[in-house]
C-alpha cells in the first residue's frame, strides 16, 4: 500500500481538526494515554509555521511561542538537567539564560547550548514516565485498570496545567507578562521528575516514601524558586521585594501538595 | 475449431446498429456459457433485460440484433466494460499485500538486524492485524480491551510522531501514516507477550522478567526503525528510544497486569 498522503505533510504538520481534549472522555477511544493533549500543543505550534491566516497566526502567537525551540535537546542536557532538577543545590553555575542578539532583539539561547533554558522533552517524558511508574504502584497493589491509569493522567495533565497557570499568573501580575507560556508550562513539568522519585519511593518504601516527598518537593521548589527569580528580575517592572519574596516563597512551597497527592496513585477520579 | 473450455473468452459488444465485429464467426463457435447465472432464453423471446454480457453476447448473436440496445447500455455501465479478468484481485484493490506484511513481520523477529527498507512503505494492514490478534490473546486472558488498546495505539501514535518530528528539528520528515505503520508493526513482541502470559502462572517476578525482555525487544526494534526512516534521527537515538519504551511498558501493562 503506497504512502497515503492525505495522512501527513511533507513538513510534518499534524492532521488537522484534532479533537479537543475536552469532550474526550467519554468516548470509547478516550482519555487513554499520555500524548493527545500534547500533541495538541505541537499542532498549534506547527499551524503557526504552516498557516496563512493573519487572524490564527496572530492569536495564537499571543498565546504560544515557537514550540520547536523547546525540543532542541541532546542526551547530555537531558542529563545534566535532571541533576539540576533533582539536586538543585549542588549547580555549582549560575542560573542566568544565556542570550543573543538575533536579528535585532536579544533572544534566548536553545536548550542544546544553554543548561538553563527551559524544554519541553523533559516535562513530556517525566508526565508519561509518572504514568508508567503510577501503573506499576497500582498494579502491585492490585488495583490496575485501565480507567484508572486513564484518571491518573487526568488528574496529572489537570495538576501540571493548574502549577503553569498559577505561574503565569503569579508573574503576570507582578508585570513579568512577557514570559512565554510555554516556558511556564515547561517549568510546572518539571515537577514531575521529583513526582517520579516520589513514586518509586513509595513503590520500593512503604511508609517512609513521605520523607522522599518532603525532599523532592523542597527540591523542586528551590530549583522553581531559583528560575522564577531570574524571570522575575528580567522582567518585572515594580520593584517591591517584599512581594517579591512572598511570591517566591510561596512558589517554593507550591510543588508540595501536587506531590503529595499525585503520588499516591488510586483508582478513583477524586482523591 | 478450438473448444474453450474454461477460459472465460471476451466476446465483443455487439450494437444493434453496427454489424458484427469481425471475430463473428468464433462466437458461433463457442458453446460453453461462461455466466453460470446465465438463464436459458428463447431467442424469439421479447423481453429485454439486463445481463453480464459474456454470456449475453454470445446470446446476442444467437437471437439477433434486438438485445444489443440493452446489453450496450448494461456492458457500457460497467466499470471494467469486459470481463472480470479486467479487474483487479480485491486484496490488491483494497492495498492488502499479505506477501509484504509477512516479510515485514518476519523482520521484527529479528531484535537485532533492523531492516529499514522494507519499511520505508508503509502500510496498515499488518498492525491491523497485530492489533486485532492482541485483542484476541487479551479476550482469552478475560479482558475484554478491544477499545481500550485501540485508543491507546492512536495515541501513541500521535505522540511519537510529535516528539520525533519535534527533535529531529526543522527537516522532521516523519509522516503520520509511515510513523503509525511502524509502531504498529513493533506491537509483534507485545503480542508474542500475551500469548505467552496465557501460559505463565500469574504473579512473580517472573513475569516482569518475561515483559522486560518483550518490551526491550519492541523499544529496540521501533528505534532502530524510527532512526534509519527519519531523517535527523541519528543524534537523538536514546531520547526516540526512551519515548518508544515508555509506550511498550504502558501496552505490558495492559497485559501482565
Amino acid at each position: 500500500m503506497s504512502t497515503d498522503e492525505n495522512l501527513g505533510f511533507q513538513s510534518g504538520v499534524p492532521i488537522p481538526g484534532l479533537n479537543p481534549p475536552s469532550n474526550q472522555f467519554g468516548n470509547a477511544f478516550c482519555g487513554a494515554g499520555s500524548g493527545l493533549i500534547r500533541e495538541g500543543l505541537g499542532a498549534y505550534g506547527k499551524r503557526i509555521c504552516g498557516s496563512s491566516s493573519q487572524y490564527v497566526q496572530s492569536n495564537i502567537i499571543k498565546c504560544f511561542s515557537d514550540p520547536q525551540y523547546y525540543f532542541q535537546v541532546n542526551a547530555h542536557y537531558v542529563r545534566n538537567k535532571l541533576k539540576i532538577i533533582l539536586f538543585p543545590f549542588l549547580h555549582r553555575g549560575h542560573w542566568t539564560r544565556i542570550t543573543e542578539p538575533i536579528g535585532g532583539r536579544l533572544s534566548y539561547n536553545p536548550p542544546i547550548n544553554d543548561i538553563n533554558a527551559p524544554d519541553l522533552y523533559i516535562p513530556f517524558m517525566t508526565f508519561a514516565t509518572y504514568l508508567v511508574l503510577a501503573g506499576i504502584s497500582l498494579g502491585l497493589s492490585g488495583k490496575f485498570s485501565p480507567e484508572a491509569l486513564n484518571w491518573q493522567f487526568v488528574k496529572g495533565m489537570a495538576s501540571w496545567l493548574f502549577q503553569a497557570m498559577l505561574l503565569k499568573a503569579s508573574l503576570t501580575s507582578l508585570g513579568g507578562g512577557e514570559a512565554p507560556l510555554l516556558d511556564m508550562i515547561a517549568y510546572a513539568g518539571y515537577t514531575f521528575t521529583g513526582l517520579c522519585v516520589a513514586v518509586v519511593g513509595r513503590i520500593t518504601l512503604s511508609y517512609a516514601y513521605y520523607l522522599i516527598v518532603i525532599w523532592t518537593s523542597m527540591c523542586s521548589g528551590i530549583f522553581l524558586a531559583k528560575t522564577i527569580k531570574l524571570t522575575l528580575y528580567a522582567e518585572a517592572r515594580s520593584y517591591d521585594v517584599t512581594i517579591h519574596n512572598y511570591l517566591l516563597l510561596g512558589i517554593a512551597f507550591s510543588p508540595f501538595p501536587f506531590i503529595f497527592c499525585l503520588s499516591n496513585p488510586t483508582g478513583n477520579w477524586i482523591s | 475449431m478450438a473448444k474453450e473450455a474454461k477460459q472465460f473468452a471476451i466476446p465483443p459488444v455487439v450494437f444493434p446498429s453496427g454489424g458484427n465485429p469481425s471475430a463473428g464467426s468464433n462466437i458461433q463457435q463457442r458453446r460453453v456459457p461462461t455466466a453460470p447465472f446465465q438463464p436459458p432464453r428463447s431467442s424469439a423471446s421479447s423481453i429485454p433485460f439486463m445481463s453480464f454480457d459474456i454470456g449475453s453476447a454470445a446470446a446476442a448473436s444467437t437471437s439477433g440484433s434486438f438485445y444489443g440496445g440493452p446489453i450496450g447500455s448494461g456492458s457500457s455501465s460497467l466499470p471494467g466494460g469486459t470481463g472480470f479478468e479486467d479487474e483487479e484481485p480485491l486484496l490488491d484493490e483494497l492495498g492488502i499485500h499479505p506477501d509484504q506484511i509477512w516479510r515485514k513481520t518476519k523482520s521484527i523477529l529479528h531484535p537485532f538486524r533492523v531492516n529499514p527498507d522494507l519499511h520505508k512503505e508503509s502500510d496498515m494492514s499488518g498492525p491491523f492485524l497485530l492489533y486485532v490478534s492482541l485483542c484476541l490473546f487479551q479476550l482469552l486472558a478475560g479482558k475484554i480491551q478491544f477499545g481500550v488498546i485501540l485508543g491507546w495505539i492512536i495515541v501513541s501514535f500521535f505522540f511519537l510522531y510529535v516528539v520525533v518530528n519535534m527533535l529531529a528539528g526543522r527537516n522532521g520528515n516523519l509522516e503520520l501514516h509511515r510513523c503509525a505503520s511502524v509502531v504498529g508493526y513493533s506491537l509483534l513482541p507485545v503480542v508474542i507477550l500475551s500469548a505467552t502470559m496465557l501460559f505463565v502462572p500469574q504473579g512473580g517476578s517472573f513475569v516482569f522478567a518475561v515483559a522486560a525482555v518483550f518490551v526491550l525487544w519492541a523499544t529496540r526494534v521501533c528505534t532502530g526503525l524510527m532512526v534509519a526512516l527519519v531523517d535527523g534521527g541519528d543524534e537523538h537515538r536514546g531520547l526516540i528510544a526512551y519515548a518508544c519504551f515508555l509506550i511498550y511498558t504502558l501496552f505490558s501493562f495492559l497485559v501482565i497486569f
